[in-house]
């Protein structure tokens, strides 16, 4: 499944290749099912979609009814400049609405089943831009988002669970169009994307909530 | 989230669910149905722009175009240069049958992106053009509704958000004041619930439908006022 090119690709970071494919599995599926559902409030995880990671791929382990999918991603959905696109470590449970799940969803099934079939980053750029092209991929549609409330994820190793938060995504933009990342301005923008290639920008908006109803910390 | 039910949110000053509705059944036939004088709407110009600035935090502001109300409408008193707009919204932006429709006392300050200076903000205007002419407030709606299926009118273009930062506003009766601080957004037209709003308490948005103006608002609420001070809620104070 996985080749040499996928492997050795950056020795300048941590990770510079992927690990083996069972340490970004989870071993019990339970877990992650209630990790992927830990991305959102109850009343709305409770009745979502829920896939979870396997061998070949992302797979349903749980069927929804509001139209809301939930899953953990892995580091391979990252920014591939990242120096932790490899990261094993990494979960990131989300929670995606109905557009998100029609729109923004299908890049990370994409991305995963490029990794698992042991494509190169670059292999990889070239397929995302050619699924843009040939409108197999797509713009966000009106109203895509997620949550991203889960206190048992782990972002990054910079950022452990960072903070809850809601992510909106639109159409390449430039960040200043919404005054993300000015001093005082509760907006971010999550370079996730960001014409990396997908031309999608994605804003993030901090909840003072955890998806268990805890308050978080103000950061 | 519940609670916020009872709230208005943005330049929509929509009374909402609840009590709030019952007042406003009660209210529809006292309510004037034209503005009768302009005079009780007006600011002190200078207040008004700190006002109107005080929707965003400085970093945005300080850069933004700022518009006042006059007597023949909207004008510009501070020329921008990052594309935002801030205003001190009035209250006929509120549904025709919204008790407060001609509430003098409704300030609404908010700052808008660019893509909602270009796709909401002239729908604003336009109510406001009417409202200083003398329509009543069905014919305000009237004329927007006609206007947007004319394409006369705009709908959102994607990205188009907003600030509502400030601790002075007015949203309405309900809150007497300006509710928790937060960012609205502008969406075209989609269901609420597919945003999660009205899922339960839990959920940290409040999402609605404006079939007038064919569009969906997303509120989060955020951590501080555009003062940087926390809100209630952050400091468990809600």
């Amino acid at each position: 499944m996985l080749t040499s090119r996928n492997r050795n690709e950056d020795r300048s970071t941590a990770y510079p290749s992927m690990a083996s494919i069972e340490q970004y599995l989870m071993p019990d599926r339970n877990s992650e099912i209630a990790l992927a559902r830990s991305a959102a409030p109850e009343s709305i995880s409770r009745d979502a979609k829920v896939l979870v990671l396997g061998w070949r791929g992302y797979e349903t382990a749980a069927q929804g009814k509001n139209g809301f999918v939930c899953m953990v991603e892995r580091s391979w959905m990252a920014p591939f400049n990242s120096a932790e696109f490899w990261n094993p470590k990494v979960r990131v449970p989300q929670c995606f609405n109905p557009a998100a799940a029609r729109s923004i969803l299908p890049l990370s099934i994409k991305r995963t089943e490029m990794v698992l079939a042991g494509l190169s980053k670059a292999q990889m750029i070239d397929s995302i831009k050619a699924g843009f092209d040939n409108k197999e991929l797509r713009e966000p549609e009106p109203g895509a988002m997620c949550y991203m409330m889960s206190k048992a994820g782990y972002l990054n190793d910079a950022l452990g669970h960072y903070e809850p938060h809601l992510m909106f995504y639109f159409p390449l933009t430039d960040k200043s169009s919404w005054g993300a990342d000015l001093p005082d301005s509760p907006v971010t923008l999550n370079p996730q994307f960001q014409g990396g290639p997908e031309p999608i920008t994605e804003f993030v908006v901090a909840v003072d909530k955890w998806s268990d109803g805890t308050v978080a910390p103000v950061m | 989230m519940r609670n916020r039910k009872f709230f208005a949110f943005g330049l929509s000053f929509a009374l909402t669910f609840g009590f709030l509705m019952l007042r406003r059944m009660q209210a529809q036939d006292k309510a004037p149905s034209t503005m009768t004088s302009i005079d009780p709407y007006l600011m002190d110009r200078d207040a008004e722009i700190a006002m109107a600035r005080s929707a965003a935090p400085p970093s945005v502001a300080k850069d933004a175009t700022v518009m006042v109300l006059g007597r023949h409408g909207y004008e510009t008193a501070v020329e921008g240069k990052n594309g935002f707009v801030c205003v001190v919204g009035r209250s006929w932006d509120a549904p025709k049958d919204d008790p407060s429709f001609w509430d003098p006392k409704i300030h609404g300050p908010i700052c808008l992106s660019a893509p909602a200076v270009r796709s909401f903000l002239p729908i604003y205007l336009k109510r406001t053009e009417l409202a200083i002419a003398g329509r009543s407030n069905t014919q305000i709606e009237a004329a927007i509704i006609d206007g947007i299926a004319k394409g006369e009118l705009p709908t959102p273009e994607p990205g188009s958000v907003s600030y509502m930062l400030s601790k002075q506003g007015y949203l309405n009766e309900g809150v007497k004041g300006p509710w928790r601080p937060h960012v609205m957004f502008f969406v075209s037209e989609i269901d609420p619930k597919s945003l999660g709003s009205d899922l339960g308490n839990d959920v940290p948005l409040d999402a609605r439908e404006e079939t007038i103006g064919r569009y969906t608002t997303v509120d989060v609420p955020v951590g501080n006022w555009s003062d940087g001070t926390p809100s209630p809620q952050m400091t468990g104070g809600h």
